[in-house]
């Protein structure tokens, strides 16, 4: 089919997530779609897909303004999605999954498995998908689960296939059949939307790219382009957010990760041999898209997730695999990734936020029993000085704007005396002015002689931040770098791309 | 959840007033609950069916049947309230003779004695939920707690001074010991606490009857499922004395204590701290370093304790000895403490009100029985149906077409089996 | 980043080898126990007879299998250290896969050795036979009505909702039930009586927790103890001023011409009532329509990944409601039959049967077949914890009683974190 999207735009709130989008799909094209993290494609995605419905702009097909009012009428009119997290049951066969809501009968409705089976033979020989339709999902290597996702949408008779970034879970050889399934796919007249930030598989297999950028369609580009006009394109010249930052003065070492491996809950490795030091007065910042180990890496120094092998020294203390308890009490600073899950309890007041993991000791607690003076005192004295608004410290945490509630944890980290600090996407969903305080805060304490690690998939911020920075791909640090790096060789490292360019 | 939000036509003090509090929603859960009984009491009771049976046989019948209908619900629900609060006639004859005051205060002091340790279980109970952990065995662990403290208060022999803490310490105790079964299966093998604490109680029923009927427990020359009696030293003892033939007594004061540490333990201590944010977000307690196995085994053990307490606090007040039916049965004082916690809102507070309220609904319930022969039973009814109206605040919402009136986190954290 | 996306709590589960240690433990006490109190315990002399006649004599069958009489002490001994041998082997090797299974072996291996020892000869036992065929007869009352309420179980939860209220559908059923069949005296109309009243029950336990996403536990917890405090109350206004309304309902069992006159078995499946045929019939069904049919792919999907379902057009929460109140109308099903087999409904008598047929169900797997499995060892506990006392075992009747909850709950300990549930089984589906 021939997909026209015209000036989609989808705003929530004040926040524009797609801002007047028009892309064309032509039948038998493999058409990228790039872009960073927070870009909007999966917003567009989920347009397109009859998820959400556009502000403005209109959907063509075949010339043709269609609407979805959901998901089921999208795939009816031949809109298939291979969604980044499968939607597959785990415990079910390839078949029962693949026939799952379009069934073939017999007497007693009874699913007619056989015809399901040939079926789904049938369409596997047609466009080289081989899966065992009897195969329980949950024991298929991603990548041919991924084919089921395939095959599904394709035997309700997809004409236009989305793939959400499908290789962020696949092995390299994984990557290489999905492309010779693109390619075949395609040949079959079949248009493919194909939704990335790996440069390699963009050039390896599309034939129209189109970038986006904050919410607006920022250029297209041909797979013959460089990939340093790739990166530039994706990531933007934009000289980075002016922080003031003193005199690079780094001490001694006070931060170690020596080769440490980590498994995700999947027991797959997510961490695969990483290391590095950050020295006292320094700034690490880790940068790289979401989904290459980073949030496991956190998660294993904070004590959360457990270490498989390798170490992790703070100040020559060893707090490899020690209880959340410990790390802090050896002097971490943590700032999650998920602050609303793991940073705040939302039904309580910001007072009680902000010594939620200091120990239960003086001054806030004495034999027992909490010291509410020395709590409020505390309250007030952090919600003057981090600029916390809110009505009271005994208000809800839960009904400060994402922010606060973000400046409530960076207070309570901050005003604790820390040996390190290790934060995890600190901006993420922050307004401008929140994004200026936060990072400023984060100068402050490296300007006074401390160390932290901030791990960001935002580049602005990495380069407004870092000192040194590292770049994990895949479980592995891509390089270290200095910050006078150009951007587009950072990218080139996000993207699994090394050009040599690695120096501390 | 979305909110139910009803614009335009009940403006201004209506709805400011309605919006207030939960208390709003409580109220008129208490309303509904009250309606249901009186469906119940209408569908059963003969001589209000034979009215509206014969509803076409003249004109005048219909007014017939619905004043039959109001006699009999309006009797017992008159009764549930004079027999648990206060009978006007009664006080004001008091007032103008200067006697019967004793009669006059009986219901309140009825009501008083079964709160006392009904509150007590309520609390424990409500520790837990604000833990995030449903104890569905505080009966059993309050059977147990009679069980050690009557055994203590009538085998062992000593001054009042010693025994009456001693006897109570030994509820705890026994509540303990039952609160630790599920908490110490939960920590280590990861059971879920409910199918546990369920079968758990039944295996506390049979000991029940073991211990009344076939030990040295039981009571001398008795052939029944009785259990000695405690010595008077062991007893909680009226306020007023025995003549006076009002029950109130030194059970409230030890509810008055446990209501005490629970406000501080929950509002103050940090150990209570830790349950709540255990409660509220298990992800972001164990990043904040509390460690959720001890945290499980203690809140079972602080639950049980309560129960326990509430177990011998019911036998050293009232009966002075257990029985083979003692708090057993499905409005046992362990069920009516989950009732009482969640309509307390799991708050120390909330449940001194609740407690007062479902006590007085039980006392109230046996004078109704005794004077209209409707079961007390129906008593237990109505606090179920409150307790399901308050469960669902959207619906009351709903259907009294209130704004928005906040409801505090009453809908724990669904979760299926084992975590 | 993951496949399976239903949300997780901070795992408070140990390590598996913990776990593993612990049942391999229970095993070897059990074998031990075993071996000291009913081998050693009994006399050198002693033996056991083992009769496999139907004490039913009216369908006396042609054939007469003689009485098996076997050493107590030896067999006893023997029991206890095949047992023990099971532990000891669950601890070393830690198999992933069936350490429960081998669990049950061991329980049913306790349950034959109590039963031999119980009543061997010389003893304190009045009764010197143990006849197998009224055992198993007898406890398939208790086995039948488990089997009902696990079907309940497996209905509701497959399609992701926690049904606790099955002891409360059991008390409905049958107080309904007694009542229906004591005016129309017909079984069937009692059934679907039972039925209605249990389907009720769970559209109101549905409805409260999709609509209004409450607690499914607490509200179904409420909703019994409710259900129990209503009977009570029905009871006394009811059925003790007019006892009519709740006599004489035994059914009647309805024998299979041929079949039931095969040896030992024959009787157990064969001459049963009605309602243990319609058991039996409700399991074939089932099973054939979770997993065979198109509306049972719907489910299990609903209640494994409801998203996956929702975003091909299956409508979650319908499906959920329809589950939840076919699942209800079985347990008010299971309660009538457990009326019919007691004969009138007394208040409070279903005592936590509705929970045991939970643990059965996550015993069997939260499948039909293993449901009945489950049912069977169960219900064998339950029925011996009655019978025990004839043989004057010199353990007090109520520490009997609590075997039967006391082998739930090391089912229910020991088997967290091997068996999975339905994936998004009680978690509040949020559709955006």
């Amino acid at each position: 089919m021939r997909l026209e999207l015209r000036g989609i735009t989808k705003r929530f709130g004040t926040f524009t997530a797609n801002d007047q989008i028009s892309i064309t799909v032509e039948p038998g094209e493999i058409h990228c779609l790039l872009g960073e993290n927070g870009a909007g494609k999966s917003t567009l995605m989920n347009v397109l897909f009859g998820l959400l419905h556009p502000d403005e702009g209109e959907i063509l097909i075949d010339g043709v303004a269609t609407k979805f009012s959901n998901s089921g009428e999208a795939v009816r009119r031949g809109i298939g999605m291979v969604h980044q997290h499968f939607m597959l049951v785990p415990v079910f066969s390839v078949a029962e999954n693949v026939v799952l809501g379009f069934e073939p009968t017999k007497s007693l409705n009874r699913v007619d498995y056989k015809k399901a089976t040939d079926d789904i033979r049938r369409i596997s020989k047609e466009f080289n998908l081989e899966v065992n339709p009897d195969a329980i999902v949950e024991n298929l290597p991603v990548g041919l689960q991924q084919r089921v996702e395939i095959l599904k949408a394709l035997s309700h008779d997809a004409e236009l296939l989305i793939l959400d970034e499908p290789t962020a879970v696949l092995t390299p050889q994984e990557i290489d059949a999905l492309m010779a399934i693109m390619r075949s796919l395609a040949e079959a007249g079949k248009s493919i939307l194909f939704i990335t930030h790996k440069l390699k598989e963009v050039k390896a297999v599309s034939d129209v790219i189109t970038i986006i950028r904050q919410g607006k369609v920022v250029g297209t580009a041909q797979p013959t382009d460089s990939e340093s006009q790739l990166a530039s394109l994706m990531v933007g010249r934009d000289v980075a957010l002016t922080v003031e930052k003193s005199a690079f003065t780094p001490g001694g070492e006070v931060f170690e990760i020596r080769d440490l491996v980590v498994r995700d809950d999947r027991g797959l490795v997510a961490v695969n041999g990483v290391s590095l030091e950050v020295r006292a007065g320094e700034i690490m910042a880790l940068a790289g898209v979401q989904g290459n180990g980073q949030t496991e890496l956190v998660e294993a120094i904070a004590g959360m997730r457990p270490v498989e092998s390798g170490s992790i020294m703070l100040n020559g203390r060893d707090i490899t695999n020690a209880s959340p308890r410990a790390v802090l009490d050896a002097g971490l600073g943590h700032i999650p990734e998920d602050r609303q899950r793991d940073g705040l309890v939302m039904s309580m007041s910001v007072a009680d936020n902000l010594v939620l993991n200091t120990p239960r000791r003086a001054p806030f607690a004495r034999r027992g029993s909490r010291n509410l003076g020395a709590i409020n005192d505390n309250a007030e004295r952090l919600v003057k000085d981090f600029d916390i608004r809110t009505t009271s410290t005994q208000e809800l945490v839960s009904s400060l704007s994402g922010g606060n509630q973000q400046k409530v944890i960076v207070a309570r980290e901050l005003s604790r005396p820390l040996e390190f600090l290790v934060a995890s996407q600190p901006t993420r969903g922050l307004d401008v002015g929140s994004i200026e305080y936060v990072h400023r805060q984060m100068v402050d304490h490296r300007n006074a002689g401390n160390g932290a690690l901030i791990v960001s998939s935002e580049l602005d911020e990495v380069f407004a931040l870092g000192d040194r920075i590292a770049v994990m791909y895949a479980g592995k640090i891509s390089g270290i770098v200095d910050p006078s790096t150009s951007r587009e060789a950072i990218g080139l490292l996000m993207t699994g791309t090394s050009d040599g360019v690695t120096h501390e | 959840m979305s909110e139910v939000v009803t614009t335009g036509h009940r403006a201004s003090l209506w709805a400011r007033w309605t919006s207030k509090s939960p208390i709003v929603v409580t109220f008129f859960a208490l309303i509904l609950g009250l309606l249901v009984g009186a469906i119940i009491i209408i569908t059963t009771t003969p001589a209000v069916l034979d009215a509206w049976r014969a509803m076409f046989h003249s004109w005048g019948a219909p007014g017939h049947a619905l004043k039959v209908t109001f006699d009999n619900v309006g009797a017992a629900y008159r009764t549930m309230f004079t027999g648990s609060v206060i009978n006007p006639s009664s006080f004001g004859h008091s007032l103008t003779t200067g006697k019967g005051w004793s009669n006059t205060f009986t219901p309140i002091s009825e009501t008083l004695t079964y709160a006392a340790p009904l509150l007590i279980a309520s609390i424990g109970v409500g520790i837990a939920f604000q833990t995030g952990i449903f104890n569905i065995g505080a009966n059993g662990q309050a059977v147990l707690g009679g069980i050690a403290g009557a055994v203590v208060g009538s085998m062992l022999h000593m001054p009042t001074v010693l025994h009456l803490p001693l006897t109570l310490l030994a509820g705890i105790a026994g509540g303990m010991l039952a609160g630790s079964v599920p908490g110490l299966l939960k920590a280590f093998t990861g059971a879920h606490e409910v199918i546990v604490t369920i079968m758990w109680n039944y295996v506390m029923y049979a000991f029940l009857l073991f211990v009344v009927l076939s030990t040295p427990f039981q009571q001398p020359g008795q052939q029944n499922d009785i259990s000695r009696t405690m010595d008077p030293s062991a007893q909680l003892a009226p306020l007023f004395g025995t003549s006076s033939g009002l029950r109130v007594n030194y059970g409230i004061f030890v509810a008055i204590a446990v209501v005490a540490f629970a406000w501080w333990f929950l509002e103050r201590s940090s150990l209570g701290f830790d349950f709540r944010v255990t409660g509220a977000n298990p992800s972001a307690a164990k990043a904040s370093g509390i460690n959720s196995r001890v945290v499980l085994i203690l809140v079972f053990l602080v639950s049980g304790g309560l129960a326990g307490l509430a177990g011998i606090v019911q036998a050293a007040s009232t009966t002075h000895f257990i029985d083979g039916g003692f708090l057993i049965g499905n409005a046992g004082i362990g069920f009516t403490a989950i009732t009482v916690a969640l309509l307390g809102r799991n708050k120390p507070i909330g449940i001194v009100w609740a407690s007062l309220l479902f006590a007085a609904l039980g006392v109230g319930g046996r004078a109704m029985q005794a004077s209209t022969g409707i079961p007390l039973d129906l008593a237990a009814v109505i606090q179920s149906a409150i307790v399901l109206f308050v469960a669902t605040p959207v619906l009351v919402k709903e259907l009294f077409r209130l704004r928005a009136a906040p409801t505090s986190s009453l809908q724990l954290a669904a979760k299926g089996w084992g975590s | 980043m993951t496949l399976l996306s239903t949300a997780k709590e901070p795992a408070l589960t140990p390590a598996p080898n913990r776990r593993t240690r612990f049942i391999a433990i229970t095993m070897g006490i059990i074998g031990l126990f075993s071996v000291l109190v009913f081998g050693l315990g009994s006399v050198a002399g002693a033996h056991s007879s083992l009769t496999f006649n139907p004490v039913n004599l009216s369908s006396s069958a042609p054939w007469h299998v003689g009485t098996l009489t076997l050493a107590t002490r030896w067999t006893n001994i023997g029991l206890g250290i095949v047992m023990v041998a099971l532990g000891v082997e669950v601890f070393i090797r830690r198999p992933s896969r069936g350490v429960m299974a081998r669990f049950g072996g061991v329980a049913i291996m306790f349950l034959i050795a109590l039963l031999l020892w119980a009543g061997r000869t010389p003893g304190p036992s009045q009764v010197s036979f143990v006849n197998v065929t009224a055992i198993l007869i007898g406890s398939s009352a208790v086995t039948m009505v488990l089997v009902f309420g696990s079907l309940s179980g497996v209905m509701c939860e497959r399609s992701g909702v926690v049904n606790i209220a099955i002891e409360g559908q059991f008390i409905g059923g049958a107080f309904i039930g007694s009542m229906i069949a004591s005016t129309t005296h017909s079984f069937v109309y009692a059934a679907v009586g039972g039925a209605v009243i249990g389907g009720l029950l769970g559209l109101l336990l549905a409805f409260l927790a999709l609509r209004y996403q409450s607690d499914q536990i607490i509200v179904g917890v409420v909703l019994v103890t409710m259900i129990g405090s209503l009977s009570s109350y029905l009871n006394l206004q009811v059925f003790t001023p007019f006892p009519q309304f709740n006599t004489g309902n035994l059914a009647p069992n309805l024998a299979i011409p041929l079949l039931s006159k095969i040896p030992i078995v024959g009787p157990v499946f064969f001459n049963q009532s009605g309602f243990f045929y319609l058991m039996l019939v409700l399991v074939g069904v089932i099973s054939f329509a979770l997993f065979k049919t198109r509306y049972g792919l719907h489910v299990r999907a609903v209640g494994e990944h409801p998203q996956a379902a929702a975003t091909v057009g299956i409508n979650v929460v319908r499906v959920r409601y329809i589950n939840v109140v076919l699942g209800g109308a079985i347990a008010g099903i299971g309660g009538v039959a457990f009326m019919a087999s007691q004969g009138q409904f007394q208040p409070g008598y279903t005592s936590g049967l509705g929970y045991i047929a939970l643990a059965a169900m996550i015993f069997g797997r939260w499948r039909p077949s293993g449901a009945v499995v489950a049912s069977v060892i169960f219900g064998l506990s339950v029925y011996l914890s009655y019978i025990l006392v004839s043989y004057q075992v010199p353990v007090s009747i109520y520490i009997l009683q609590m075997i039967p909850y006391f082998i739930t709950i090391a089912v229910v300990a020991g088997l967290i974190g091997r068996v999975r549930p339905p994936a998004a089984d009680g978690l509040p589906y949020r559709h955006d």
